[in-house]
């Protein structure tokens, strides 16, 4: 089985031009899913790399709607929208509702099964109701019953964040933690969170990760060495996850 | 001659057994650096992988197995039989005696591994805080075994009434200050804005953090974080085992609460395995984190240099009252601790000192043991439940931790006489 691909870019990063260019060749290189972030208010779970791009854009990004459209335009493949549900509890309808005309496939809430667990299948049947599949977030943190229960509601795959933050690489034994969980999750595994080491991407793999989800690592290129390294970037992980087909 | 294969071969998680998610570290909104990125450059490197690399059980190395060998694990469980028979109860008593170690507390369990991972990577130094002196002795200990160097920051307070606590640490090799000191930026601050501020475990606890990252040294946590009560474990796993071998199914489970981690070393494994019916944290009513504390996200330490974790809590900055002298002065209780106290599956109990200090002497008449002012929190809880199981006549199975032994607290408790019985 073809192993995915899930590229996280944020919206607009870095200016609007370049990052359709980067959405447009990271499909036409191998991306199976797209994951867009949203500006939040309070980026809980992510680190300074993706912090620091979502302040990037939001001095100047004052509309999401038209930048997905394009985007909906330029490729066929799912794109999931990754944004913290906190912003969104009193006009969650109308986000949803926006989200399903523009075509967009999917959310993904990383704080839906931490902060709202006594709701979150309320929630999820909220969102499925509106005709948008939810992207459940798991983590090591989460109790085992849960990831069971929750991979089986899951749309498209289960996002499992090895890491308690994107992009800081806190030591963790990536297999061990994959180990743990693949027999619990009746569902396509997706690993995520401080996956750009190549080992670590590897053991995801050989541990039965059956995608992996790959986005401060792509900004980092994009910053360091500009887009076109970055897109080769997305050709080298792809050229990994198909040595696993 | 300890038997080493009594000794747990796997350190228990109770993460993936918990009812909830546990909400994980996070950083705060708008931070001019990553706490957690600090992380790597405060703890040793796989102290780090073993809070984050959450699975149920996790291998004791055999070196850590060795050394809790040479300290004396398994420690005893004990039947408190005179005390059963002094509060005329029908229930049964039992005590797992954490005060047997020879730094007196339950506090080396979790130092031996972590030097050793720091030894392992390469330290040569490592830091901590301490209150009570508890965990400053432990460390002192590790790092003596481990040949490493040890710094530790001792709440002025206790450091002063003290004094012996100091000198068993210097006689381990360890170099102990009265914080807050002046050898630290965080430290300076408080001192300038109070120069005869008492210290409190939050502020001890950054500047030994401060004071290793300047140094480049590595910082070893006493309690609160997951890998903490992790290698508590082999309280309650060794528990479960000796239980058994007597034929004994444990209703009540008792343990005092600092931070949280004897208690968790204790009582997760039951809790995990479904052992036991009412498990019961005891704090102190002069720090009432349960009573009157917050679920919410806070730093375990007052300068903030660690990151936020969702817990009960008084607020980082809470200075405990200078005159109570009963322990369990930290301001929050660990996360996994918290969580099940708000999931109602672990009750609480707050007791205050005079009513300590009369349950320490009921255990020291009757068992013989002085108690440590801590543990004496869990005894007080196990006598009111053992008269409860006698006011309705069940022959209830009562098993308490004894963290540690009190003989180098005999100052704490002539200070709560003369208050008590002036
Ligand atoms: C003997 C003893 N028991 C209990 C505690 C409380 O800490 P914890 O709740 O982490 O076990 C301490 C802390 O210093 C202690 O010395």
């Amino acid at each position: 089985m073809k192993r995915m691909l899930v590229t996280y870019m944020t919206l607009g990063y870095p200016n609007l031009e370049s990052f359709y260019q980067f959405i447009e060749k990271s499909v036409e290189l191998g991306t199976d899913i797209l994951e867009i972030g949203l500006p939040p208010k309070y980026a809980k779970y992510d680190g300074p790399v993706i912090r620091k791009s979502y302040k990037a854009v939001t001095s100047w990004l004052k509309d999401y709607i038209t930048p997905l459209k394009e985007v909906r335009k330029k490729v066929n493949i799912p794109i999931i929208i990754l944004t913290y549900l906190e912003d969104y509890l009193s006009n969650l309808d109308n986000f949803l509702t926006t989200l399903h005309e523009i075509g967009i496939d999917g959310v993904l809430f990383p704080d839906l099964l931490i902060d709202f667990i006594d709701e979150y299948e309320e929630y999820v049947s909220k969102i499925k109701g509106k005709g948008v599949k939810t992207v459940l977030f798991t983590g090591p943190s989460l109790p085992d019953n849960l990831i069971i229960k929750a991979s089986r509601i899951s749309d498209i795959f289960l996002y499992y964040g090895v890491r308690p933050t994107t992009g800081i690489i806190i030591p963790v034994s990536v297999d061990s933690l994959i180990t743990r969980v693949r027999n619990l999750v009746q569902n396509k595994l997706v690993v995520g969170f401080g996956l750009n080491d190549f080992n670590d991407l590897r053991k995801a793999l050989s541990a039965g990760a059956d995608g992996v989800a790959i986005g401060t690592a792509f900004i980092e290129e994009i910053e360091k060495n500009g887009i076109q390294s970055a897109l080769q970037l997305v050709k080298t992980i792809r050229g990994i996850l198909d040595e696993y087909s | 001659m300890v038997n080493k294969d009594l000794i747990p071969k796997y350190w228990y998680n109770i993460i993936p057994d918990l009812p909830k998610p546990l909400p994980p570290p996070r950083d705060p909104p708008d931070a001019e650096f990553s706490r957690i990125e600090l992380l790597k450059k405060i703890l040793p490197r796989e102290v780090l992988r073993q809070q984050f690399t959450i699975e149920r059980f996790i291998k004791i190395p055999e070196e850590v197995r060795d050394r809790y060998a040479i300290i004396g694990r398994p420690t005893p469980l004990m039947r408190a039989k005179r005390l059963e028979e002094y509060l005329d109860t029908p229930a049964k008593i039992y005590f797992k005696f954490e005060g047997a170690t020879p730094t007196g507390s339950h506090k080396i369990n979790t130092a031996i591994p972590q030097a050793y991972f720091a030894a392992e990577e390469g330290i040569s130094h490592v830091v901590t805080e301490t209150g009570a002196g508890q965990w400053g002795t432990a460390v002192a200990l590790a790092a003596s075994m481990y040949d490493l160097s040890s710094t530790i920051f001792m709440v002025r307070v206790s450091y002063e009434q003290k004094p012996m606590r100091k000198t068993i640490m210097e006689l381990y090799g360890g170099k102990v200050y009265a914080s807050p000191t002046d050898l630290t930026e965080f430290g300076r601050k408080i001192l300038k804005e109070n120069p005869n501020h008492p210290g409190s475990l939050g502020i001890a606890m950054s500047e030994a953090i401060e004071f290793a990252l300047n140094h480049n040294f590595r910082y070893l946590v006493g309690s609160v974080l997951d890998v903490v009560l992790l290698h508590q474990s082999v309280i309650g796993m060794e528990a479960i085992a000796q239980l058994d071998e007597l034929g004994e199914e444990p209703d009540i489970l008792i343990g005092c609460v600092g931070g949280g981690s004897n208690f968790g070393g204790f009582t997760y494994p039951f809790i995990g395995a479904k052992k036991g019916k009412k498990y019961i944290a005891v704090g102190a009513a002069e720090i009432p984190k349960f009573s009157t504390g917050k679920y919410e996200y806070d730093y375990p330490d007052t300068a903030g240099l660690l990151p936020l974790v969702k817990m009960i809590t008084l607020g980082k900055d809470y200075v405990p009252p200078p005159i109570y002298a009963g322990g369990l002065r930290y301001h929050g209780v660990a996360p996994t601790l918290s969580l099940l106290i708000k999931e109602k599956i672990v009750e609480w109990r707050e007791y205050k000192e005079e009513e300590i200090y009369e349950a320490a002497k009921i255990f020291m008449k009757t068992q013989g043991i002085v108690p440590a002012p801590e543990s004496a929190h869990a005894i007080k809880a196990v006598i009111d439940e053992a008269l409860k199981a006698k006011t309705e006549k069940e022959r209830r199975v009562i098993v308490f931790n004894l963290s540690g032994h009190g003989l180098l607290d005999l100052g704490n408790y002539e200070s709560i006489r003369r208050r008590v019985e002036k």
